[in-house]
Order: C-alpha cells, then sequence, then structure tokens
C-alpha cells in the first residue's frame, strides 16, 4: 500500500470562522481555494451499537455510504448510495468493501439512522513558496439538523500534508495558532460523540444482556428484584421497535429477556409471594406464546438462503411460493402482537410488573420463606441442584437419543445457563467464565437438534394442510417441501450422532472440577 | 510493479520532458506512480515545483527503500509521487563503485516500493557509468529518446555496444524519435527510415514549442495542454509503451 499523510483536526474559535485565513498561515505560505461543499450527513449504526463497539462509525456523506474508523478518523471503505432510507442491511449493499466491513460488524441486525446532520466544507490548497502544493486545509461547520434538538455546531479545521511535507503543514499549524485562531486539536470520535450526544443518544447504552452486579451477602430477594428490573428495561427498549419489524432481534432479544423473567420466576423459589407470583408466571406465558409463531416465521425468513442451497436446482423455484406465505403470515402475525401490545391488558401488565419489582414489598411471611436468605447461598443451592439434574438426565439417555430426551435435556441445559448469568456477578470470572463455555458446546448442539426437529414438523405440516391463500398445494412445491425434509432430516441425525460425544464431553471430570469450585466458592 | 528508465547518452533530447509526461500518464492509467529523478541537474524536480530535503543525498539512497520513504514527495498531481534529484547524484557512481554487486544494488535499494507503486519511472543522468548500468538491470524497460540525426544515431549505437560488452539484454531498449521537425529534411528521411523497424517505436514527438514552456508553468503538458500535438504524441507513445510492458 501506498503511504498515505494523515489529517490533524483542530478545533477553530467561532470567531475564527470570520478571519482571513490566507492572511495568517504565516510566510511563505498562501492559500488557494479550491472549492466549497455543503452536504447532508446521516449516521447509522446498529441497535446494539455494533459498529461503534468495534470503534467505527457508519456515516452517509452526500450520496457516499462509508466506513469511518474512530481510532483514526481515516475511512475505511466508501461506495455509492443514492437513497437514504432509515435502515438497511448489510446484505442491501452492493459495493464489497463496505459490506464486508457492515458485515463484520453485524449480518443480522438492521442499520438504523442515528441522526441527520449538515456539514458546509471549505477547501484551501496551501502553497510554498514555488507555489508547490505542500497540502490541503478544509474548514468545516457541521449543525445537527433533528426535530425537537436544540441547533448544535461544531467548527473544526483539517489540516492534511501531501507526502513529504509534514513540516510545512505543521509550520501552518502553528501560524494558525499563534494568530489565535485555533485551540487544540480534536478528533472525529470526539466530534462524532459529541454530535450524537446532542442528538440526545449515548452509544453503547443498550445490552442484550442485563448487567447486574449483585452482593453475595443481600437478600436474595433483593437480588431477584434487581435481576428482574434490568431484564424488564430490555424488555422495554425493545417493545417499542417490534411492530416496526425492522429486524428480527428485536423479537429475538424481547423473548429472551421473557424467558429469563419467567425462567427466574420459577427457579427462584419462597421468595416470592405465591400468589402474586403465580399471576404474573401466567401472564407472562401467555405474552410469550403470543410471540411464537412469529420467531418461528422470523427463522425461515432467516434461513431461506439456506434452504434453497440444499436442494437442486429445479426444486429452488417453487420454494419462492412458500416463503411468499409465510411473509403474508408473519405480517398478519405482527399485526395481531402489535394490537395486543396496544391493549390496556398489556400496559397493565408492565405497570403493575414494574410495581412489583421496585415498590417496597412486604416483610417476608410464612409464603416467603426464602426470601431472606442471602444471595450467594440460593446462588450455589440452584445452581447445584440445576447442573445435577442436567448430568443426571443426560446419563439417563440411551444410544438411540431419542426426540424427547434430548429436547427436554435442552430445557434443563437452559435453565442452567439463566442461572448461570444470572448469578455470574458473585463469583470470580476465572471460575464461571469456563463453566458457562463448557455448557455452551452442549446447548448449541441440542439447540441446532431441536431447530431442526421442529423445522421439519412444521414442513411436513405444510405438506399435509393447505397454506395461507393457496387453496391446493402445487405439485412443485410439495415436491421442494418433501426434498427439505429429506434433506433437514439427514441433517438432524448427523447432530443427533454427535450427542453422546458433545455430552461425554460435558459430563467430564474437567467440568465436575469447574462446576464443584463453583459451588464450593462460599463455602469456606 | 513495472519499472522503465529514460535514458540517453545525450542531454537535451527531451528525455525529462518524456518522463515527466509518460509517468504523469501512467499515474491515471495504473496509480499510483512514483518517478525518480536520478539526474543531478534535478529537470524533473523542478518541473514539479519541488525542492530536495537538505538531508538527502547518495549514500541514503543506496540505503534501500527505508530511507528513500522519507524523501518521497507528493506531487501536485493526485497519484504521482516524486523522488528528487539531489546534486550529490553526482558521487552516486562512486558510491556504487563501494558495493560489491553494483549493477544490482538498485534493484534492491527499490525494494519496499515495488509493493507500493504500480510503475517506477526512471529519469536517468546523461552518461554511461556504474550508476546507469545499475539503472539498466533494474529496469524492465528503457525508453531512449533520439532526435532524428545522424549524430543521435551514433549515440544509440554506442548504448548497444555498451550492452553487448556487459552482457545485458538490449532487448529492453526501445529508442523512439522527438523533437521531430517535419519540414527538416534530414528529419523526415530518418524518421521514414527507422520508425517501426530494427526496435524503434512507432510513436514520434513532435517538436513543439509548448514542450519547452513546460519550464515555465512548471507542470506536466499533459495536465496543462492535453491537446497540443506534443501532448497527443506522448499519450500515444504511452499506449505504445504499455502494449510492451
Amino acid at each position: 500500500m501506498r503511504q498515505r499523510t494523515r489529517s490533524t483536526l483542530y478545533r477553530i474559535r467561532p470567531e475564527s470562522l470570520q478571519a482571513d485565513m490566507n492572511e495568517k498561515v504565516g510566510v511563505p505560505y498562501s492559500l488557494v481555494r479550491q472549492s466549497a461543499k455543503h452536504r447532508n450527513l446521516q449516521f447509522y449504526d446498529s441497535f446494539e451499537w455494533h459498529a461503534w463497539k468495534k470503534k467505527s462509525a457508519v456515516c452517509k456523506r452526500g450520496s457516499t455510504l462509508s466506513i469511518v474508523s474512530l481510532k483514526t478518523g481515516k475511512e475505511q471503505a466508501s461506495s455509492p448510495m443514492r437513497k437514504s432510507p432509515s435502515n438497511f442491511f448489510a446484505s442491501d449493499i452492493a459495493d464489497d468493501a463496505v459490506r464486508q466491513h457492515l458485515d463484520s460488524f453485524t449480518p443480522l441486525r438492521a442499520f438504523i439512522r442515528l441522526c441527520r446532520a449538515e456539514e458546509q466544507v471549505d477547501q484551501y490548497r496551501i502553497l510554498d513558496d514555488n507555489r508547490k502544493t505542500v497540502g490541503h486545509l478544509e474548514i468545516t461547520t457541521l449543525t445537527l439538523r433533528e426535530k425537537n434538538r436544540k441547533d448544535y455546531t461544531e467548527s473544526f479545521l483539517t489540516l492534511t500534508p501531501l507526502r513529504g511535507y509534514r513540516t510545512d503543514s505543521e509550520h501552518v499549524a502553528e501560524a494558525l495558532q499563534k494568530a489565535g485562531l485555533l485551540s487544540g486539536t480534536t478528533s472525529f470520535s470526539y466530534i462524532y460523540n459529541q454530535l450524537l450526544k446532542a442528538a440526545g443518544i449515548s452509544p453503547g447504552s443498550y445490552r442484550s444482556k442485563p448487567s447486574v452486579r449483585l452482593s453475595p451477602d443481600e437478600p436474595v430477594r433483593e437480588s431477584a428484584r434487581k435481576l428482574l428490573l434490568a431484564t424488564f428495561r430490555i424488555m422495554l427498549a425493545n417493545e417499542p421497535w417490534l411492530s416496526r419489524n425492522i429486524d428480527t432481534e428485536f423479537l429475538h432479544d424481547y423473548r429472551v429477556a421473557l424467558r429469563r423473567t419467567r425462567s427466574i420466576l420459577a427457579q427462584l423459589k419462597g421468595i416470592f409471594p405465591p400468589e402474586e407470583l403465580s399471576r404474573f408466571k401466567q401472564q407472562f406465558r401467555e405474552l410469550a406464546k403470543r410471540t411464537n409463531n412469529l420467531r418461528d416465521q422470523d427463522v425461515y425468513l432467516l434461513e431461506a438462503d439456506h434452504f434453497g442451497s440444499l436442494l437442486p436446482a429445479p426444486l429452488r423455484e417453487p420454494l419462492g411460493l412458500f416463503f411468499d406465505d409465510l411473509q403474508h403470515a408473519h405480517t398478519q402475525e405482527l399485526r395481531a402482537l402489535s394490537r395486543h401490545l396496544r391493549t390496556r391488558q398489556h400496559a397493565e401488565l408492565l405497570h403493575t410488573w414494574e410495581s412489583f419489582l421496585t415498590e417496597p414489598c412486604q416483610a417476608s411471611g410464612e409464603d416467603t420463606p426464602n426470601a431472606a436468605l442471602p444471595t450467594s447461598t440460593v446462588a450455589v443451592g440452584t445452581i447445584r441442584k440445576a447442573w445435577k439434574k442436567v448430568i443426571r438426565h443426560g446419563r439417563t439417555i440411551g444410544p438411540e437419543a431419542s426426540d424427547e430426551d434430548l429436547h427436554s435435556l435442552r430445557i434443563d441445559c437452559k435453565k442452567l445457563r439463566y442461572l448461570l448469568e444470572f448469578f455470574s456477578s458473585i463469583f470470580p470470572k476465572e471460575t464461571i467464565g469456563p463453566v458457562i463455555t463448557h455448557l455452551k458446546k452442549l446447548q448449541d448442539l441440542l439447540g441446532k437438534f431441536v431447530d431442526l426437529s421442529v423445522q421439519q414438523d412444521y414442513l411436513h405440516h405444510r405438506i399435509t394442510s393447505p397454506g395461507a391463500h393457496s387453496q391446493q398445494l402445487p405439485a412443485t412445491l410439495a415436491a421442494s417441501l418433501g426434498g427439505l425434509v429429506t434433506a433437514l432430516y439427514h441433517e438432524r441425525e448427523t447432530v443427533r450422532q454427535r450427542f453422546h460425544d458433545t455430552f461425554r464431553q460435558f459430563d467430564s471430570h474437567h467440568t465436575a472440577t469447574l462446576f464443584s469450585a463453583l459451588i464450593d466458592h462460599y463455602s469456606s | 510493479m513495472k519499472t522503465i528508465a529514460l535514458y540517453s547518452i545525450k542531454g537535451g533530447v527531451g528525455k525529462t520532458a518524456t518522463a515527466v509526461n509518460l509517468s504523469y500518464l501512467a499515474s491515471h492509467a495504473f496509480p499510483p506512480v512514483l518517478l525518480c529523478d536520478l539526474d543531478p541537474q534535478g529537470a524533473s524536480t523542478y518541473y514539479f515545483r519541488i525542492v530536495a530535503d537538505k538531508k538527502h543525498n547518495s549514500t541514503k539512497f543506496l540505503k534501500g527503500s527505508k530511507k528513500i520513504y522519507k524523501h518521497i514527495k507528493a506531487t501536485d498531481f493526485e497519484e504521482l509521487d516524486l523522488l528528487p534529484a539531489d546534486f550529490s547524484y553526482r558521487n552516486l557512481d562512486i558510491e556504487l563503485g563501494e558495493e560489491k554487486k553494483p549493477e544490482k544494488k538498485l534493484r534492491r535499494s527499490l525494494g519496499d516500493l515495488s509493493t507500493e507503486y504500480e510503475y517506477i519511472f526512471f529519469d536517468c543522468p546523461p552518461n554511461l557509468t556504474l550508476l546507469s548500468e545499475s539503472i539498466f538491470t533494474a529496469s524492465d524497460l528503457i525508453l531512449v529518446p533520439l532526435i532524428p540525426t545522424t549524430l543521435s544515431l551514433r549515440t544509440y549505437e554506442q548504448l548497444l555496444w555498451f550492452f553487448r560488452e556487459n552482457n545485458l539484454d538490449s532487448r529492453k531498449i526501445k529508442p523512439f524519435f522527438t523533437m521531430v521537425e517535419k519540414r527538416k529534411g534530414m528529419h523526415r528521411d530518418i524518421t521514414q527510415e527507422h520508425t517501426g523497424k530494427g526496435g524503434f517505436l512507432e510513436s514520434a514527438i513532435p517538436y513543439n514549442s509548448e514542450v519547452e514552456k513546460m519550464g515555465l508553468y512548471r507542470a506536466p503538458l499533459n495536465a496543462v495542454h492535453p491537446n497540443t500535438p506534443a501532448a497527443r504524441a506522448y499519450a500515444d507513445l504511452w499506449q505504445e509503451v504499455l502494449r510492451l510492458t
């Protein structure tokens, strides 16, 4: 690669914008005005800040989409983009370099517009006494353009020396600083952060996993309330986005938060009044049920390419009809869910749940015997129980590893996983980290198995019963679906064959030692 | 990376003008391009309004690309960089004489530059020395501008003789005519006899006062007046060179 010179950004004093720069650049330099550009800017990132976490900004400047490094301020890749969508996916971008960058941030989540701004750039060439260009000088004024937000403006000066002329550019900077036009250096990342701040956005604020620091000695009911509240915030963060159907992960995170909530309610026994507990459990179960079909449909739509690749070319095309029907059903299902989320009944649930978690609760009585136990005691007790259950259950699974066995083992694993994650903050990272890693390997296999089973069943059902708006299943589509069922069947059986090996690795002396260390952590 | 030398035993034949314009044209077609001004008179450097750093000298040049890097300067044209000439280059021969394999030294000195640039042009000093030999070894193509006169043709014969004596690959040598004045009988006769034959290129650069004016506006002719006859001839020459590399 050819060496590129690095630009330096300087903050300009507002009053300096009126000054005649040409008089201030110092002997023997002079400025030649090049061009002035006025462009609209839009910044994008995923809901989970994938680009920001990789120290990058996704920026549409004029009609160019570019990836900018927040560390260096340099453009990593760019491509023309005419439209200014409110959101888009990595796969929507035709240019290879830009798409690969976006894909490395997240292939799954949509890039959503964060804010709009305008920039006015005045460009100059810096000449020396030979009238040789030694660098470029740019004056940029950035203005936030968001409704209901105060106008925010930031001006800065960019000096970019040509190769071999860094000293000249330094001389110019010194002269401008001496003349009092500049006030120190700045950076792209600082300006970007200021702009977001002015737009009322704090980068990196959303996390799909609740991060709460628990204290081992605190009564477990307090810890549980904190965890449930953090999980509830995740639900609330995702809920307004569900009906907009921008990407599949809003629903996914929403469902995971729901499942975590239900799991903790089910597993931490004797800490909440049973009556209220069973009412909430019931209501959350119903809410989760309303999202089940939607998630399944999301998964099929995400797998569309994979499904196609499982079939020989002549059987691929008829699948279009299948996905059309699925899309149609998805729209209807989403409409129903959105309607439910707007009901008074749902608002009531959110309200009472939040009060339940935040208002001081009644002192522990007969119906909540464990409420005052230390968090560490309950953590160790429940984790031990859940772990033993996984091991005991896994060992009884015979060589044939039936569907039912694997299904229910998967649920046991999930329960254990949620407990480990909930209580992870009271255990040393080096103890709990490897435990989760080992469990995850087993879960990945079981998850794959169950997904493949569910998909097979669904497709089989689709062959034997009419679809959403096609009365009779065309023979070609039936053939394609039949082909898919076969392919998925073979895929699932390969996964099944791997079960015993994977379980043996989990049920090893090594993992047992790890779990014992975890469980014994508070016993000394 | 391709390396092209502009070489002539005789001065004042339009060697530097060709180096400047060809490297400029190359920087558009195959960016980025580096022009190394090895002629101590520094005409290429002057044409691009560049002044060499004071610390730049022949010893550093021979130490290889790490040292060379620092002295490369951007021209006013985006994909074209220049390694400025320095008066001390007149000592390059003496320095080379102390090297173990002087004829291969230049190629090695260029080192990493080969991954950075698509084309490297050498504007060579007008003499036959150890440096010339080193340049001949390092170049894929040696373009030799000749004014269509008998004296000029003699210098070309001398060059071929030098190649034979030193076991160099004379197939790299591509002579072509410059400063051709159609109204002169001798120019007409010589160009007719040689153009396109015996290794001579098809393209020829006509005499054009605009080429001389390059010293006034200090930029490639093809950047400032691309439609002048000489600029068009440079463009043709570049196309022909492109087919050879």
